[in-house]
């Protein structure tokens, strides 16, 4: 289904995910709107991933539903849900390249599952991908022969062979060094400006926050606890989110033991 | 008088392994007075002590006195004090008889329904699946065969050539006490052609691909391969497992039938050259025995034994959670569980062949 400018293109109603017993999304709700770059952020173990991978399919809610293009996301090896996927690049947060091709197979291995494009054709976008991401040279390598930062990109260039409307980012520049992660931030900023791509990443990383976000969300024990621009949760003035720009350890439970320093302490001359 | 206790200028992890412990088993009327006059460096083991001995004064009601501590050593033991805090312990489910068997039976339950299910995928994805998606690269199959069954030419022509050579020798001692030695020739043919060779073929096979595949699947579980792949609208079942599946069922009833006619050469060998039976008679003797059903049991056993290979490769590969620990642990499991269906399907086929 075709989504116009004001109909939202991920959306995510009420969503509750459990592990065993253990409640790791609580009610999450939220809608991403088409050419929107929307980062999902929040301490570690908040849910981030969970709700990343709810969203794309690969763990099933308690309850709530997520709708991708206008279409409830279901059984991932149902043959409507596969071909939603079909249109969605998506950016695992170790690359997830698989170990036995090379990078080129890699990168050509959607577009040869799901064109009918000729193999020269398909070599051509490969090497324009590959390129794109500055991997020009890496083309014949096994994925085991880059370092963490070219899998990385590796894999940004196979998310975006088949020119996805959307593009899912699992800690996109986790582990790169400043000048590559900013190069991949901007990277994705100008994908959105020449594909206009929708694009949802989760990342706890501030400087790429700043650089790229539209709306942010942000996940705080499995709730969302802010959801809006960045400038707004910035003049909030204290809660987790304030902690989280201020870099403040804001977890319960540390600061309070603090107190209950157990010597007594005396200084004599 | 509270007694004085003067800590020493490093107050590091040698301290503590030879002096410091004593602080543990003191036990005094008034709570003690530590002394850090001189203390200058305190490391980890050295926060830990102190830390838990002023715990255990506080829970009677005492405070350790900490005498002339310098800002650095009281900063870190204020880390310390942070951190005191009980760990929370990793919940104990099933604790009694009854729980335990519950969770037994329950997980045993739930590893029949996956096998089931993984059963029922490769065998639906490989046959009417293909008509509705073809999701494996071109050349993957051929790869496969080159892989799993090419390369196990050598061991599985090894091995059967000695166990052949081994069973007519062992026979053949035997059969010479009563001048039977010509008998030799049938039982090597029934036996290796029926029996032994996709008997043994199966065994190095799993050994060598069962352990493979599982290895390899679990390997993209954990690495989220898998995932990956069905985010891109390809199914991994038929990505990996269905290029396997039939790269094994055409290539292990060749192993299993060259295996078997090794096997035959190494028994040729023993009679020719240990019994001194002329090499015309022993051949004839040997074709005559070549019954064709028994090549079709031959044929039907090893397709059948390919396909369990995969199947508790795939399942066992599919089934991992965890890291590189749980993927040992799988592969171990599918080798073993693949040698004893190998066995157990083996027995069942004796009463149809």
């Amino acid at each position: 289904m075709a989504s116009n400018e004001s109909s939202p293109i991920i959306e995510v109603r009420n969503v509750t995910v459990r592990y065993g017993n253990r409640t790791v999304l609580d009610n999450v709700s939220l809608s991403v709107v088409p050419r929107e770059i929307r980062v999902i952020l929040g301490p570690s173990g908040c849910g981030k991933t969970t709700l990343l991978k709810t969203i794309l399919g690969l763990l099933v809610p308690a309850s709530g539903s997520v709708w991708l293009f206008g279409t409830q996301v279901g059984d991932l090896d149902s043959q409507e849900t596969m071909s939603l996927l079909k249109r969605a690049g998506i950016l695992f947060q170790n690359g997830a390249l698989l170990g036995s091709l090379t990078v080129e197979e890699n990168v050509a291995l959607p577009l040869q599952m799901h064109t009918k494009l000729p193999p020269a054709l398909v070599r051509e976008i490969v090497h324009l991908k590959l390129s794109q991401v500055g991997l020009g040279q890496a083309a014949p390598l096994l994925p085991e022969e880059l370092s963490g930062g070219m899998r990385k990109r590796a894999a940004l260039a196979r998310a975006l062979v088949l020119d996805p409307p959307v593009l899912f980012c699992d800690e996109p520049s986790a582990g790169l060094d400043p000048v590559t992660a900013a190069g991949l931030d901007e990277l994705l900023l100008s994908l959105r400006s020449s594909l206009s791509i929708t694009i949802l990443v989760v990342t706890h990383e501030l400087a790429s926050i700043e650089a790229i976000a539209d709306n942010i969300v942000f996940l705080y024990k499995g709730g969302v606890l802010y959801e809006g621009p960045l400038s707004g949760a910035k003049l909030l003035a204290e809660g987790p989110v304030f902690d989280f720009f201020m870099r403040k350890d804001s977890a319960p439970g540390r600061t309070q033991a603090a107190s209950e320093f157990p010597f007594l302490v005396e200084q004599t001359a | 008088m509270a007694p004085v206790f003067e800590l020493p200028a490093s107050v590091n992890r040698e301290w503590v392994e030879h002096e410091g412990r004593s602080l543990l088993s003191l036990r005094t009327a008034d709570a003690p007075v530590l002394d850090a006059s001189k203390t200058v460096l305190v490391d980890s083991a050295g926060i830990s002590l102190l830390t838990y001995v002023a715990g255990q004064h506080a829970k009677t009601g005492r405070k350790l006195v900490l005498r002339n501590a310098s800002g650095a050593l009281l900063s870190a033991l204020g880390q310390g004090a942070k951190s005191h805090e009980p760990a929370p312990l990793r919940a104990v489910q099933g604790e009694n008889f009854f729980g335990r068997v519950g969770e037994f039976a329950l997980s045993l339950y739930n590893s029949l329904v996956l096998a089931l299910s993984m059963l029922a995928e490769i065998l639906y994805w490989s046959s009417l699946g293909l008509l509705k998606r073809r999701d494996f690269r071109k050349g993957a199959i051929e790869q496969q065969m080159y892989q799993m069954g090419y390369k196990a030419v050598g061991i599985v022509g090894l091995l059967s050539f000695l166990i052949g050579d081994v069973l007519a020798l062992q026979a053949a001692m035997q059969l010479e006490h009563f001048g039977a030695g010509i008998f030799l020739a049938p039982m090597i043919v029934i036996s290796m052609i029926k029996e032994i060779g996709p008997l043994m073929t199966a065994i190095i096979l799993t050994g060598r691909n069962g352990s493979a595949i599982t290895a390899e699947i679990a390997t993209m579980v954990v690495g989220e391969e898998i995932d990956a792949l069905r985010t891109m609208g390809i199914h991994p079942v038929q990505f990996v497992i269905v290029p396997k599946f039939f790269a094994l069922s055409l290539t292990m009833p060749l192993l299993s039938i060259t295996g078997s006619i090794v096997g035959l050469v190494g028994g040729y060998l023993v009679a020719v050259f240990y019994l001194d039976i002329s090499s015309g008679l022993f051949i004839r003797e040997m074709m005559k025995n070549i019954v064709f059903a028994d090549v079709v049991a031959n044929i039907v056993k090893s397709v059948v034994f390919s396909w369990l290979i995969i199947w508790i490769g795939a399942f066992h590969g599919f089934r991992v959670r965890g890291g590189a620990e749980a993927v040992g642990k799988e592969t171990t499991a599918s080798v073993v569980m693949g040698i004893f269906a190998i066995i157990i399907a083996d027995a069942a086929f004796s009463f149809i062949f």
